[in-house]
This record gives structure tokens, C-alpha cells and sequence, in this order.
């Protein structure tokens, strides 16, 4: 192994390497401002008109670009394993507590201020309605699931926040919310699946497309968004559990 | 404005390998990577930029007005959610090593070696 | 009708995963093993038909039905032409094989099955995918499974360090592509790899180059080409068997297929003047990974990680046929990724009733343990002699064909490339088995990561061998064999890879929906200097074995001690640190880059 020190100087020669091949390449790349594409130009004119959503860009990630998507989503839905698969409670593994003096452990140790406690409590229902808003107007303005979703899981965390930490166990270990995650991930493939009911290729649009500006409107944009938001909320909220169970087998086990 | 958004992306890229080569905290190695990965958030962005363009979403702004690229912005989106999951997936790796081995320090838990 | 069938080896295994996880707390563990071998078995059916309709012309599939505009590709697509069907179809094959043995794992919570379903499915997806960014994203998912999947054994310090230093190396890899990706953006104004084509015309400059460096660099740190390498030992010393069945047989051969989809459907009209400068550089990596994979290969007495050696050295030997850039080498190339995925596949498979039944993986403990088995030192003998690529192997018929491509470019040297991969690798695994089924010579020096033991992976440990371990590795060896009989192989071969590397017609198909039929190609004559090089490497390997087991007795112990102990540079290379590897992964880049520069410009 190198010496921490030898290693830092090695990289150095090689830095200035990489950063006069950037140099060399970002050389020849137009002006900031200046450079033109007929793939963004095409959509910034045609996406509304083909597809009546007024926010081209989730247009793009859901319809043009929808296989993307769902190779993202599922990109999230495995991680989201692999985090369960590490902190899995192994076989022989040192005992552990029991729940309920895990919970008195958290108890003593974060004790909330009323301050914060009622902020936090009045925090959730805000922050519930506003995930709920955002991932269902992504085909309008800004937002869409991936956005709404992690508004969502952080709305669970923060109930964990204001020292309702039953709640929080109760409501994120429960297998609803691991069926949640695999139905949003499976839902948007079975989304996709069911153009084919219409004779169309995977992840066509085939739904009526309603009226632009309308909330109920991109046929499926809206759907796949919601499917989205369905698996990112299920996925953070079990990755926080995950987390947050294992820092706490980790402070109680010492 | 001309190059300084490409320079910008190039000089966190190699700040953010720097950090991975010389770290000795496996937690700074993962922030390290997500700093690598915004340089390539800036690099994208800045290809996307029309001078004088808004936002390309025409909820209150006629079709035809001037905005920046949609598809580097999608990509992006796409590149944030893969950057987030990678790295949950790497520092819970870590905190099942601080918990294993009681270190973080990659020196310390070398076990593979050739 | 055979069109509907295009997405569906990527979207039925995505579906497979995400109901297996929905039921997983209600229904017993077997349920969770049915569902992915029957998704795994779908998936061979699917691949196979898909292949078999490419024989005319290849099938385009645009999602969304968004088809392209003119010059403009709006939608996404795939792409199913022989060459990529062919490979997934191996990839569906290797992975019903894994879920057979993976019956015998000890229970993960089925977390197991929806991880490998989904390193399935983005495989396919990989080879078919018609887009530069989808391809990115397939790439991703295979990684992201790939580490999760190193994960599944927590309990030691050891599968840790090894997943972390595979996640970070690789997940560096990635943002090199993303870069690479996003400067062919800003020159084309496409994603699609046909538009890309079409518009990458004129000469390339420092963009066009510096984009394809990163590119590929990326690409190859999946491939474990030397210097981006480091990370492949570890990762398979620590994955569950079934799993290092799929690294060694396709994830890493999907790499060096990467860097032929970007020179042939993308780059080829701009680069093809720096031809004779690009093969230099390419077809050198390629030489210097064979040689370091070649010897540590033989420097090694972990079982696990000797085999993952031997893929960085078959890796490399692939890199050169790729790194011709022709035409004519892509067949070759073609048939040594099948007949080494089947080969490796079925080694690491036997590595696996290894761990099963005498519970150890390193040489030294193991020596003589194995004296009661039969049937596996068959398999092993019969894998080493497949890698040796002796004749009757698949992997000699490549090989044939790609050193044959290799000499109208002043190449032929890289014949001896070959025997000397052939002739490290297979004697390394011949040594192994005369140590451990036959306990032959001394027991075997000790370094390091031979004493790195790996827990028990399997239910029943020590028991007799499992059918459901032994017949895929069987079958997957048998394979590499038996394809070598089917007749006009090479010609087949040879025809898919002369229309992968047509990109005047990929673009007219994919862009134009025009379907052109390809004539068939005639085979050259086989060489006969060729069969013999093969049966010559194979019985060095066999001598070179014996040799080093029984070195005490023979004049030249002093050599064979030092090749068999390893290159020390070589060795503390390979120092476990990923910031080590990261810094290599950087050196490799500026200096690849600085050829670049010098030979291309």
C-alpha cells in the first residue's frame, strides 16, 4: 500500500494531466450559452402541443425518455435492497433488545423540547399535503414523484424528529410500506405493460391526454408520476428506518 | 460567461477526486464521490444554458418563448436519483464496517490484499 | 408478432423482482427461488427467439411508440442485431444456471432473487439499448445490483472492503461516462446512437477524443482492464458463488463489448483516420492486462480470486480483438465471450461445490482434502482445458478467428499473447486441482489472501454435492464444448460481426426503418497452424501444472518458486486501499490521454 503522503503526491502529476485533457476538450465546446441541440429545440416546441404538458421536462423523463425512468426507479428499488440485506439482523448476531427498551433508550437520550415537538407536529400535515402536490402536478409546473416522494418520506422522518418514535416504527415497519415500494417499481412497468393492451410499444402514452393546464391531463405523465412517487416515499422511508434501526442496535449493543 | 461554467465542473471533478485518492475516513471518501458527481451536474447544466432562455415550462408562458435545454435538465434528474442511491448503498456498507471492524479509516480495515 | 417480444426480457424480470419483494413476507422461501428461475428461464426462451428472428435483418423497437422525425430520433430505442442478441442470450443462460445453485444458498430474506432478476434484466437492456444515455442507465443498474449483491455476506469486515472498494471504483467509472456522454451531447445534439452516427462525421478534434478516452475508460474500469483492474479480485473474493458465476461470465466482457458499441455505431466515422494509432493504444492494454492477469493469475491460491485473474487476463485478450477495430475480429470476438462466459461460469460454479464440500477456498488448507470427489476435479480439468482454449472449446475457435483478423495489421504477435494467457491460466487451475483432488506435491505457499477464509455459503455444508450444483456447472462447461460442433459457426460468427460493425446500415435500419439484408460471408479457411499453437498451449499448461506441483523434484524449483510466489510489484499493487485504486484509475486516464494526444494529433 502507498503512504498516504506518496499518495497524494502521485496524483498530483496525474491531476495536472487530467486537467489539461478537460481543458483541451471543454476548449472546443461552445460558448455557455451558445450551443444548440435539435433534440432540446424539438422538444421545447412540439412537447406541449403532442403531449398537453406544460412541464417539458418531467414530459421528457416520463414519455419521451420513460425507459430511462424506470431503469432510475428500479436503480432506487434495488439500493433500497441492498441497504436492507446489509443491516439485516444475521443469525447469532449478539442478542438484541427488545423494542420496547430500545424505544425507552431513544426516549432517554432525544428528548424533545415542546418547541420542537409541536413544530414538528405541525410540520407533517404541511409537508404531507405539499409531497402530495408536487408529485401530483409534475405534468405542470416543476416537481413530479421523484421530488413529491422524498417530500413524503421526509415527512416521516420528521415525525421521528418530534420524539413520536412509535409512530414512526409502527408506520414505516409495517409491510405495507415494502409493499408500497414494489408496488410503485412494479406498477410503473405494468403501466408501460398496459399499452400493449392497445396494440402499442412499451410505455406509450395511451390514455386520453385531457387539456393542457388541466390537472387531470398527459394520460399516463400523471399515472407513472404518482407510481413514482408511490416507490420513492416507500424506499427513503425504509431506508431511514434501516438506518436509524441500525444506529440504534449499534449505541445499544455497547 | 464564456468557458468559466466548464472550468468550474473541471476543477470540482478533480477536487472531488482528490478527496477520494487522499482520504482517510471512508464517510469523506463517499461525500468525496458525491462532489464528483455534482461536477458533472455543472458540465450538464452549463451545455444546457441558452443565454436570455427561462425555465422550459410553459405553464404561464407561450409556446415558442426562448428557454434552456429540457433533455440535459431530465437527464440530470435521472443522474440525481442514481448519485443518492449508489451512495446510501456505499455509506451503509461503512457503517457496517464501523460496526464490524470499529474503524472507519481505510488503512486500518484492509484485510484483501493481493 | 416477434416484435412484441423486444422488451420483454428487460420489463417481465423488472416485474419478476418487484412482486417477489411484495410477497416476500407472506409466502416460504422457495416461492421466492421458483419465481426467478422461471424469470431466468422466460428470459432464455425470449433471448433465443429474439435471436433467431435477427437473421435477416435486425429488429428496431421504439418505445412509445416514438418514432423518429426525419433525421431526429425523439424517442428511445432498441436495437436487436445478432451480434448483441446472441450476448444476451448467453447473459439469460448464465443466470438460469445461477439460480439453479443459488437453490442451495442459505436464505438471504429472498432478497437475493429480486437483485439478480434485476442484474438480468439491465444486462439485456444493456446489449439492446440503442441510446447513449439508456445505455448509461442499464450500466447503472447493473452496477447498483452488482453492489448490492456483494453485500449479502455482512457479517465478516472482509465482503465489506471488498463491495465498498467495487461500488467506489466503479461508481467513478460511471461519472467518466457521464462526462464522455455529456460532450457528445454538446457536439451532436442527440442521444441516439444511430443520430450520434450520422452526425459524427468530420475528423474528430480534442472534444470528439477527450469524449471517447472517458467514455471508454469508463467502460473498461467494468472491464478490469489494467490499470482500472484492481477492484475485480476483491469484489469476487467476497460475492456469494451464484453471483461471481455473472461477474466473471458476462458483467465484465459486457465492458469490452461497450467500447465496440461506441466505436461502431458512434465514433467510427470520425476516428476511423486515427485507425492505426487507436489500435496501437487499445490492442497495448489489452497486451498489458493479458500479461498481469496471466500472472497473477498463476501468483494466486485463493480460488475465488485465481479465477478472477484469469477473467482480467481473458478480459484483456478480448480488449485486443475489440482494439483491431475491424471488422473481421468482432466474430472472434463473439465466440471466445460465449465460450469463455460458459467456461468461467462453470469454474466458479465447481468453486462453489468446493466451498461446499470441504468448506475451504485457499490452496494451502485445501491441499489434499479433495482426494474423494470425482466427479469435480472432471469439471475442473475439463474448465482448465476450456480456457487453455484447446481445441474442441469454443474459446480456441475465437480465438483462431481473432488472431486471423489481427495479421493484415502487422499484429500477429499477439498469437503469443494468447498462448501465454492460455498456458498461465490453465495451468494455474490444473495445479489447483492436482493439489487439491489429488494431493500431489507439497502443499502450496501461503500468502495473504489465500488465509482470508470465507464463511459457509450453503445449507448442509459438507454433504454430499448437490445435483442442483453440479449439473449447471456441467452443463455450462459441456456447452462451451459442444458449440464448437455446430456447423458454419464461424460463419454465423463472422456475419455478425461484419453487421455490427456496418454502420451505414445500423443507421438506414434504425433511422430509416430500412431492412437490409446482409450478405452471408464466406469463412476463411481455418489455419492449420492454428490448431496446433491451441493443443501445444494446452499441454504446456499441463507441464507447467505438474511442474510447479511437484517443483521440489525438478532443476528449475528456483523459477518456478518465484513465478509461482508472484511479481511483488504486482502484488502490493493490488493493496486492498480504494484510494489506491482511484489514484491508478486517474493515472491510467492521463496516460491513455497523453497517447491520445501524442499518437492522434
Amino acid at each position: 500500500m502507498i503512504r498516504a503522503w506518496l499518495r497524494s503526491w502521485l496524483f498530483l502529476p496525474a491531476a495536472i494531466g487530467m486537467a489539461g485533457l478537460l481543458w483541451w476538450a471543454y476548449r472546443a465546446l461552445p460558448q455557455v450559452g451558445d450551443s444548440r441541440s435539435l433534440y432540446g429545440d424539438y422538444i421545447a416546441t412540439n412537447a406541449v402541443g403532442e403531449r398537453h404538458a406544460t412541464d417539458t421536462v418531467n414530459a421528457v423523463t416520463y414519455d419521451y425518455r420513460g425507459i430511462d425512468t424506470l431503469g432510475e426507479e428500479f436503480i432506487l428499488f434495488a439500493s433500497v435492497i441492498g441497504v436492507l440485506l446489509l443491516f439485516r439482523r444475521q443469525p447469532g448476531h449478539p442478542a438484541d433488545t427488545s423494542e420496547a427498551h430500545e424505544d425507552e433508550q431513544i426516549e432517554e437520550t432525544i428528548p424533545p423540547t415542546d418547541t420542537i415537538r409541536v413544530t414538528m407536529q405541525g410540520m407533517v400535515a404541511v409537508m404531507v399535503v405539499f409531497g402530495m402536490y408536487i408529485a401530483s402536478h409534475g405534468q405542470l409546473t416543476p416537481g413530479g414523484g421523484f421530488q413529491g416522494g422524498v417530500i413524503l418520506a421526509t415527512a416521516a422522518l420528521v415525525v421521528y424528529l418530534g420524539g413520536r418514535v412509535d409512530t414512526f416504527k409502527r408506520a414505516v415497519s409495517h409491510p405495507l410500506t415494502e409493499i408500497a415500494e414494489a408496488l410503485g417499481a412494479g406498477g410503473y412497468a405494468l403501466i408501460g405493460a398496459s399499452a400493449f393492451i392497445v396494440g402499442a410499444a412499451f410505455l406509450t402514452n395511451w390514455l386520453p391526454l385531457g387539456q393542457t393546464g388541466q390537472l387531470i391531463s398527459s394520460g399516463t405523465i400523471l399515472l407513472i408520476s404518482l407510481a413514482v412517487g408511490l416507490e420513492v416515499t416507500g424506499g427513503f422511508a425504509l431506508l431511514m428506518h434501516a438506518y436509524l434501526e441500525e444506529v440504534i442496535k449499534q449505541e445499544g449493543g455497547e | 460567461m464564456g468557458h468559466f461554467m466548464y472550468g468550474v465542473a473541471a476543477w470540482v471533478f478533480l477536487w472531488g477526486l482528490y478527496g477520494i485518492v487522499s482520504s482517510r475516513n471512508l464517510v469523506h471518501q463517499c461525500v468525496s464521490l458525491a462532489i464528483l458527481q455534482t461536477s458533472t451536474y455543472v458540465l450538464l447544466l452549463g451545455i444546457g444554458y441558452r443565454t436570455g432562455g427561462t425555465a422550459p415550462v410553459f405553464a404561464d408562458i407561450p409556446v415558442g418563448t426562448l428557454v434552456v435545454d429540457p433533455i440535459v435538465q431530465s437527464l440530470m434528474l435521472t443522474d440525481v436519483v442514481v448519485e443518492v442511491t449508489v451512495l446510501a448503498l456505499l455509506i451503509a456498507m461503512v457503517v457496517k464496517a464501523n460496526e464490524l471492524a470499529g474503524t472507519v479509516d481505510p488503512e486500518e480495515l484492509r484485510v484483501l490484499t493481493g | 408478432m416477434i416484435r412484441a417480444l423486444v422488451p420483454l426480457p428487460v420489463v417481465v424480470p423488472m416485474i419478476a423482482a418487484a412482486l417477489v419483494s411484495a410477497i416476500r413476507p407472506f409466502v416460504p422461501r422457495w416461492t421466492a427461488a421458483a419465481l426467478f428461475t422461471l424469470g431466468a428461464a422466460f428470459n432464455v426462451w425470449c433471448t433465443a427467439m429474439l435471436f433467431a428472428a435477427t437473421t435477416h435483418a435486425p429488429l428496431v423497437y421504439w418505445f412509445g411508440n416514438w418514432w423518429p422525425r426525419g433525421i431526429l430520433a425523439v424517442g428511445e430505442c432498441f436495437v436487436i442485431a445478432p451480434l448483441p442478441a446472441l450476448v444476451a442470450l448467453l447473459v439469460s443462460t448464465l443466470t438460469l444456471f445461477a439460480s439453479i445453485q443459488s437453490w442451495q444458498l442459505k436464505p438471504a430474506a429472498s432478497h437475493l432473487e429480486p437483485l439478480m432478476l434485476l442484474f438480468m434484466a439491465a444486462m439485456c437492456g444493456f446489449v439492446y439499448a440503442g441510446d447513449l444515455f439508456n445505455l448509461f442507465v442499464w450500466f447503472e443498474l447493473m452496477s447498483a445490483s452488482a453492489f448490492a449483491l456483494c453485500g449479502l455476506k455482512t457479517a465478516e469486515p472482509a465482503p465489506l472492503q471488498g463491495a465498498f472498494n467495487f461500488g467506489l471504483t466503479n461508481s467513478v467509472g460511471a461519472f467518466f461516462i457521464i462526462t464522455g456522454l455529456a460532450l457528445v451531447y454538446a457536439r451532436t445534439g442527440a442521444l441516439n446512437m444511430a443520430q450520434i452516427g450520422a452526425t459524427l462525421t468530420a475528423k474528430a478534434d480534442s472534444l470528439v477524443l477527450v469524449s471517447f478516452l472517458l467514455m471508454t475508460v469508463g467502460y473498461m474500469v467494468k472491464g478490469a482492464i489494467v490499470p482500472f483492474h484492481l477492484w475485480l479480485a476483491d469484489a469476487h473474493a467476497v460475492a456469494p458463488t451464484p453471483v461471481c458465476v455473472l461477474f466473471s461470465g458476462v458483467m465484465v466482457e459486457l465492458g469490452i463489448y461497450a467500447v465496440a458499441r461506441l466505436y461502431w455505431a458512434m465514433f467510427e466515422g470520425s476516428l476511423a483516420t486515427y485507425g492505426d494509432g487507436l489500435r496501437a493504444i487499445y490492442v497495448s492494454l489489452g497486451t498489458v492486462t493479458a500479461i498481469v492477469g496471466g500472472l497473477m493469475c498463476f501468483a494466486e491460491h485463493h480460488l475465488k480470486r485465481l479465477l478472477a485473474y484469469s477473467t482480467i487476463c481473458h478480459a484483456g485478450l478480448m480488449l485486443i480483438a475489440v482494439g483491431l477495430f475491424d471488422s473481421a475480429a468482432l466474430g472472434g470476438f463473439l465466440l471466445y465471450v460465449v465460450g469463455h462466459g460458459l467456461v468461467k461460469g462453470g469454474l466458479f460454479a465447481s468453486a462453489g461445490i468446493v466451498l461446499h464440500r470441504l468448506q475451504f477456498v485457499g490452496e494451502p488448507k485445501l491441499h489434499g482434502r479433495g482426494r474423494g470427489l470425482v466427479w469435480t476435479p472432471v469439471l475442473f480439468m475439463a474448465g482448465a482445458a476450456g480456457l487453455a482454449a484447446v481445441p474442441g472449446f469454443l474459446l480456441e475457435t475465437g480465438e483462431s478467428m481473432m488472431i486471423r483478423a489481427a495479421t493484415p495489421f502487422h499484429f500477429g504477435w499477439i498469437r503469443w499473447i494468447f498462448f501465454f494467457g492460455s498456458v498461465s491460466t490453465g495451468a494455474a487451475i490444473l495445479r489447483f486441482s492436482f493439489r487439491t483432488f489429488f494431493g500431489w506435491g507439497a502443499p502450496s505457499p501461503a500468502d495473504a489472501a489465500s488465509r482470508v477464509d470465507e464463511k459457509q455459503e450453503t445449507v448442509e455444508e459438507g454433504r454430499k454435492v448437490p445435483a442442483c450444483m453440479f449439473v449447471p456447472a456441467a452443463l455450462m462447461i459441456g456447452l462451451a464444448a459442444m458449440l464448437t460442433f455446430i456447423p458454419s459457426l464461424s460463419e454465423v460468427a463472422d456475419s455478425a460481426g461484419h453487421r455490427f460493425a456496418d454502420r451505414p446500415a445500423y443507421i438506414a435500419t434504425v433511422m430509416h426503418g430500412a431492412a437490409l439484408e446482409m450478405s452471408q460471408f464466406q469463412a476463411l479457411p481455418s489455419q492449420g497452424g492454428g490448431t496446433i499453437r491451441s493443443t501445444l498451449a494446452g499441454a504446456a499448461a499441463v507441464l507447467l501444472a505438474l511442474a510447479t506441483v511437484w517443483r521440489r523434484q525438478s532443476h528449475l524449483s528456483g523459477v518456478l518458486e518465484h513465478l509461482e510466489c508472484g511479481v511483488p510489484v504486482l502484488r502490493h499493487w493490488q493493496s486492498g486501499h480504494a484510494g489506491d485504486y482511484v489514484l491508478w484509475l486517474t493515472v491510467g486516464t492521463t496516460v491513455i490521454g497523453g497517447c491520445f494526444v501524442l499518437l492522434l494529433h
